[in-house]
């Protein structure tokens, strides 16, 4: 469809339709619809995005009935008992707990040891670095299904060693946390790798000079300069921690040690839930709120965060 | 931490150290079963008397582990483990309370060092059927033979509802206890059909005039678990066995060619996909799962639904206040069936078992042989509100009205009792399987015909497969 | 300026070398190295590698997890797996996931982002359409939330409308009660729900994904496209797409590998079974079913190298289509 010869109409735009004529400079009159009717479709899209969450939210003030027999209709008073019984009786809490501690130990601990291992082979020669960083990067395409089984055997086999034993093994947030950094390192290592690279060596070569010791040199000198692509990557492993879900469903069978995405789905589809939806739906809003509060208020680096996974 | 310093030992670092590296590996299960013992911890037993029927070390430690899910560990606290102690004084009892039992004991049993007794069941189930394939268990024979605790004269074996032992029986021995009783029927609201003047019908015709009344009255007559159409596998079943004999059920379970293909089967099929063909299904069902399903029926969306007696307790928060659940029995297909109106299915479940390379197997026997007692009977159904396999264990307890109509059901039905093992011993037959068929079935996707043949391939499926240990009753 | 200078492209292609370090860098050098490695090749090897290599030995075995022996039965666990029916609904199902969502996947996302970025040509020029920048955030809030808290909200989207369920209402509010179905319920529609969920789940992302790279193409290409008269469509076939495409090829292989993973929305909207008739069922579910329900560890595994295989596959064709891309251009 043309835009500038306005008087002969474009041939096969089927949603040209000729609507008012009002010529600006450059801009035709079938533009003004297809803007209307693109307008349109960006609108239709963003209502599906966020009608089932809207729904989602309306529901968890509901009582049971109100949640069958009227769908769309608004709560007739605000049921704030469905997130007391969500929390406490469903258990939600304890998942909600959980899931921020195996996320404050498996975050920084990915960071750490993505950080350290992606410095040394991004800025030191030696032998076999190639085929320590292949190793790391290659975890990338394999799928985590094929580890499941042994994974699930290595990390029980994990109580019986001396000393940390009563740490490790299944249902532990520490095996959790561990297995969760040691998958995501791939990923940390490729991209963390790639930021070291582009650090100048003057500064490096300045800070030993000065009688820096390689430790020093990185965590004073190296992980400070990588602050902004620590960042990024660190929103891309929490948003990725917080919502785990094969992992922990095949490590954490202990329902006191469930995790929130994982214990609010067993709650959805297995052991007698006993039909109370609206509780079920205050869970899921205990679930999606806080991420989505937390997205918009950082919305620009969370976006950042997760698509340079891509862009990188 | 101390418990580690004590038992520090050359074996313990291998172990470890083999477990830490990277090793489940076939092989070095191996290595790590070896290092633990020569294969399985010894055994101790103590003489058998009059007293001591199985022969019970008197001073021996008990190592129990309890599922802590729906039934909780109180029974086993504070009803049992007392009567055992009271018999033994110089016994002690490791009572271990644990929500996986897999992810828990497992490891133990490839290690060779189980505990003395466990209640296998949960999420964290450890099969039943690999666990006697692969020879884990202990043969319970000895048990159901002793003389039972309240009176010696009479076995433990026939102080129990017909089918209680067998339920737990894989090939040639009983390897399982089950405890609970859980009876099958429909469920329907009393209120309701008391306000309507309806009655529980008892046989087809009936029922099938009433559901036409009852969608009158603006109700769907019926629903089920959708997705989980095995729900309605139960009533197809429980009314075929009713019609032709329980003999149909035993070829089912023997996986014999054409037992899905029987006349009563056929004809127990047709009425209940009949059901979906007059409109008497609530609408949407097929698309719900049992928690959706049940909400609805407990909503008063529908009237019937099949179930088994837990569903009282299920349903226990969504139950509004006038609705009194009710059991029925499956209505006769025929007014010459082969069993009477009253037959009803009645299924052992909740399973305890013995490994076999416990340290004190007697010692299990014994607490089992405990709680089969007619007050550790009682006392289970009080703390967990469950009937149990022991006959006339539960009356006079107070119950609530749907489990105590339940119970007026099994009084009535007498010996009249069935049951089916092919879901025991074959789960992946009976769900996926045959779940899937009686859903098409149920939605009214396929025939009759065509539900037999994928029923028959199902069980053709399992017949053929040489991975698959094979029982027979 | 000329198109390749614009390419917005930074991928691990272009990453920059190893500096080369100095000879102060190389002072006690090895322990640095050594210590900084150890753990992370400790922790990655343990949990990630190993289960990988012990995967493709178990999957030769008939190990049920509870022996501590098994025995070796070379291909057997493979055999039974290609006769296995339900295997192949589970493969199909796969594929589906790898090329259907993708493509809708994309198109979707480059129509929003060029909607987004280029859409609208308002009296200042080139410019995105009105609330563009509330687009941006709306689209992306399924990127925040887990997968398996969106298949419980979507399995109560689906659900019959006599279980609270909103999908077969919406349809009876623009007039379409005729289409109403339980959706879940029936095995020509349950897997379809799980690609419609997938695809919703991640528009968003290549939205913004897009954007990025759209907005580093300079305005006065576009500015020119309009004088010349090009339309829309011509724009974005002639000036668009071909500055994004990179950043295009980049997300499919992203995408396609993210579909290999149907698991949580499978498990949770259609069940353990893969639903009805285990219509909808996929390698993960199957997998996971086999594993931790039937103890069929070998079996299991089995499924998981075939998983590997298929990845494998993706991969290996995505880059040397890309690299085929590269020379004609």
């Amino acid at each position: 469809m043309t835009t500038t010869s306005v008087d002969h109409s474009p041939p096969a735009a089927p949603p040209a339709d000729p609507g008012p004529r009002r010529p600006g400079p450059g801009v035709g009159a079938g533009a003004g619809a297809l803007n209307l009717l693109n307008g349109g479709f960006m609108l239709a899209w963003a209502l599906i995005t966020t009608l089932p969450l809207l729904w989602a939210i309306v529901s968890s003030f509901k009582t049971n009935t109100e949640f069958l027999s009227d769908p769309w209709g608004l709560p007739a008073t605000l049921r704030f008992d469905n997130f007391v019984r969500a929390w406490s009786t469903a258990n939600i809490g304890q998942y909600f707990v959980n899931s921020v501690i195996v996320v404050l130990i498996s975050v920084p601990l990915t960071m750490l040891l993505g950080a350290m291992a992606a410095y040394v082979l991004a800025r030191y020669d030696f032998p076999g670095n190639r085929a320590v960083y292949f190793g790391f990067v290659g975890g990338m395409i394999f799928p985590v299904f094929l580890a499941l089984v042994p994974l699930f055997f290595v990390v029980r086999n994990l109580q019986n060693v001396p000393l940390f034993g009563e740490f490790l093994g299944l249902n532990s947030y520490l095996s959790l946390a561990l297995v969760y950094a040691a998958f995501s390192l791939p990923f940390t290592v490729f991209f963390l790798t790639a930021f070291f690279r582009t650090q100048p060596t003057s500064i490096a070569e300045a800070a030993i000079m000065d009688g820096c010791s390689h430790f020093g040199l990185f965590f004073r000198v190296m992980l400070p300069m990588a602050k902004p692509g620590l960042i990024s990557i660190g929103l891309f492993n929490v948003l990725g921690h917080w919502n785990q879900y094969i992992l922990p469903v095949v490590l954490m069978n202990d329902p006191e040690k469930k995790v929130l995405a994982q214990g609010l789905a067993s709650l959805a589809i297995s052991q007698g839930y006993r039909g109370d939806w609206t509780a079920l739906f205050a869970g899921l809003v205990i679930a999606l709120l806080p991420v989505l509060i937390v997205y918009i208020l950082f919305q620009k680096q969370v976006q950042a965060g997760l698509t340079a996974g891509v862009l990188k | 931490m101390t418990k580690i310093s004590s038992e520090w030992s050359r074996r313990n670092f291998l172990r470890g150290a083999l477990a830490t590296g990277t090793l489940v590996l076939p092989g070095s299960s191996v290595l790590i079963g070896c290092a633990t013992s020569g294969g399985g911890q010894e055994q101790t037993e103590g003489e058998a008397t009059e007293d001591n029927p199985l022969g019970v070390p008197t001073d021996a430690t008990l190592e129990v582990y309890i599922f802590n899910g729906g039934f909780g560990d109180a029974y086993a606290t504070d009803v049992h483990q007392p009567m055992y102690k009271e018999k033994y004084p110089n016994a002690k009892i490791d009572h271990n309370a644990e929500v996986d039992i897999a992810g828990a004991l497992q490891s133990r049993f490839v290690a060779g060092n189980p505990p003395d007794f466990v209640n296998d069941s949960g999420d964290g189930q450890i099969p039943l059927g690999q666990l006697v394939s692969d020879k884990q268990l202990y043969d319970l024979t000895d048990m159901y033979d002793a003389p039972s605790w309240d009176d010696p004269s009479v076995k433990v074996r026939d102080t129990l509802v017909p089918g209680a032992v067998e339920s737990g029986v894989f090939g040639d021995a009983p390897y399982v206890m089950h405890m609970a009783l859980t009876v099958y029927g429909l469920w329907y609201n009393k209120t309701l059909f008391d306000e309507n003047g309806w009655t529980a019908p008892t046989t087809w015709d009936e029922m099938t005039a009433l559901c036409g009344e009852i969608k009158k009255a603006g109700i769907a007559p019926w629903t089920y678990q959708g997705v989980h159409a095995r729900y309605m596998n139960w009533p197809l079943l429980t009314m075929a066995a009713k019609l032709g004999g329980p003999e149909i059920l035993t070829a089912i379970d023997n996986l014999e060619p054409g037992a899905w293909g029987h006349e009563a089967v056929r004809e127990s099929a047709n009425a209940l996909a009949s059901l979906k063909k007059n409109g008497y299904i609530l609408q949407g069902t097929e698309g719900m799962d049992h928690i959706q399903a049940q909400g609805a029926w407990s909503e008063g969306k529908a009237a019937f639904l099949p179930c088994g007696s837990w569903l009282e307790s299920e349903q226990a928060d969504v139950t509004p206040e006038n609705f009194e659940i009710a059991f029925m029995p499956e209505p006769l297909l025929s007014q010459d069936s082969a069993m009477p109106a009253e037959t009803l299915r009645a299924q052992a479940g909740e399973p305890y078992i013995v490994p076999a390379q416990a340290k004190n197997p007697r010692g299990g026997l014994e607490y089992m042989r405990v709680m089969l007692s007619q007050e550790g009977a009682r006392g289970f159904t009080e703390k967990v509100s469950s009937l149990t396999v022991v006959k006339g264990a539960a009356d006079g307890i107070e119950l609530p009205p749907g489990l105590t109509s339940a119970q007026q059901g099994l009084q009535a039905a007498g010996d009249d009792v069935l049951t089916w093992m092919y879901p025991t011993w074959y789960k992946d037959m009976e769900n996926p399987g045959i779940n899937s068929h009686t859903g098409e079935l149920m939605a009214g996707r396929i025939s009759v015909d065509e539900w037999v043949a994928g029923c028959e391939a199902e069980a053709k499926k399992v017949r053929e497969d040489d991975s698959i240990t094979k029982y027979t009753r | 300026m000329s198109v390749t200078d614009v390419t917005p492209r930074s991928d691990a292609r272009s990453t920059p070398r190893r500096p080369r370090p100095g000879p102060a860098l190389q002072h006690g050098k090895a322990g640095f190295v050594l210590a900084f490695l150890a753990v992370p090749v400790a922790v990655y090897g343990l949990f990630v590698l190993s289960p990988y290599v012990q995967a493709i030995y178990i999957s030769l075995t008939d190990w049920s997890g509870l022996t501590a022996s098994q025995t070796f039965i070379g291909f057997d666990n493979y055999v039974r797996l290609f006769d296995d029916d339900q295997f192949w609904v589970a493969l199909k199902n796969n594929v589906i996931l790898m090329l259907v969502v993708p493509v809708v996947t994309l198109a979707l996302g480059l129509f929003f982002a060029s909607m987004i970025n280029v859409g609208r040509r308002g009296r200042s020029g080139i410019e995105g359409v009105r609330g563009s920048k509330v687009y941006r955030i709306v689209y992306f809030f399924p990127l925040v939330l887990s997968m398996a808290v969106i298949g419980v909200l979507f399995k109560y989207v689906f659900a019959p409308t006599e279980a609270g369920g909103i999908f077969n209402g919406l349809l009876g509010l623009v007039g379409l009660d005729g289409l109403a179905q339980p959706w879940l319920g029936d095995p020509r529609f349950a897997f379809w729900c799980v690609v419609v969920v997938m695809i919703w789940a991640f528009v968003g992302f290549y939205v913004v994904l897009f954007s990025a790279a759209m907005q580093s193409i300079p305005k006065d290409i576009y500015e020119a496209a309009l004088l010349d008269g090009s339309s829309r469509f011509t724009t974005f076939r002639h000036v668009t797409l071909p500055l994004v495409w990179d950043t295009v090829q980049v997300g499919w292989v992203y995408m396609a590998i993210q579909a290999m993973d149907g698991f949580a929305l499978v498990h949770i909207m259609l069940g353990i079974s893969g639903g009805p008739s285990r219509a909808g069922d996929v390698l993960g579910v199957a997998l996971y079913r086999s594993a931790f329900n039937s103890y069929r560890f070998g079996y299991a595994s089995a499924i998981g190298v075939v998983l590997l295989v298929l990845t494998l596959i993706i991969s290996v064709l995505f880059m040397r289509a890309a690299r085929r891309e590269r020379v004609e251009l």
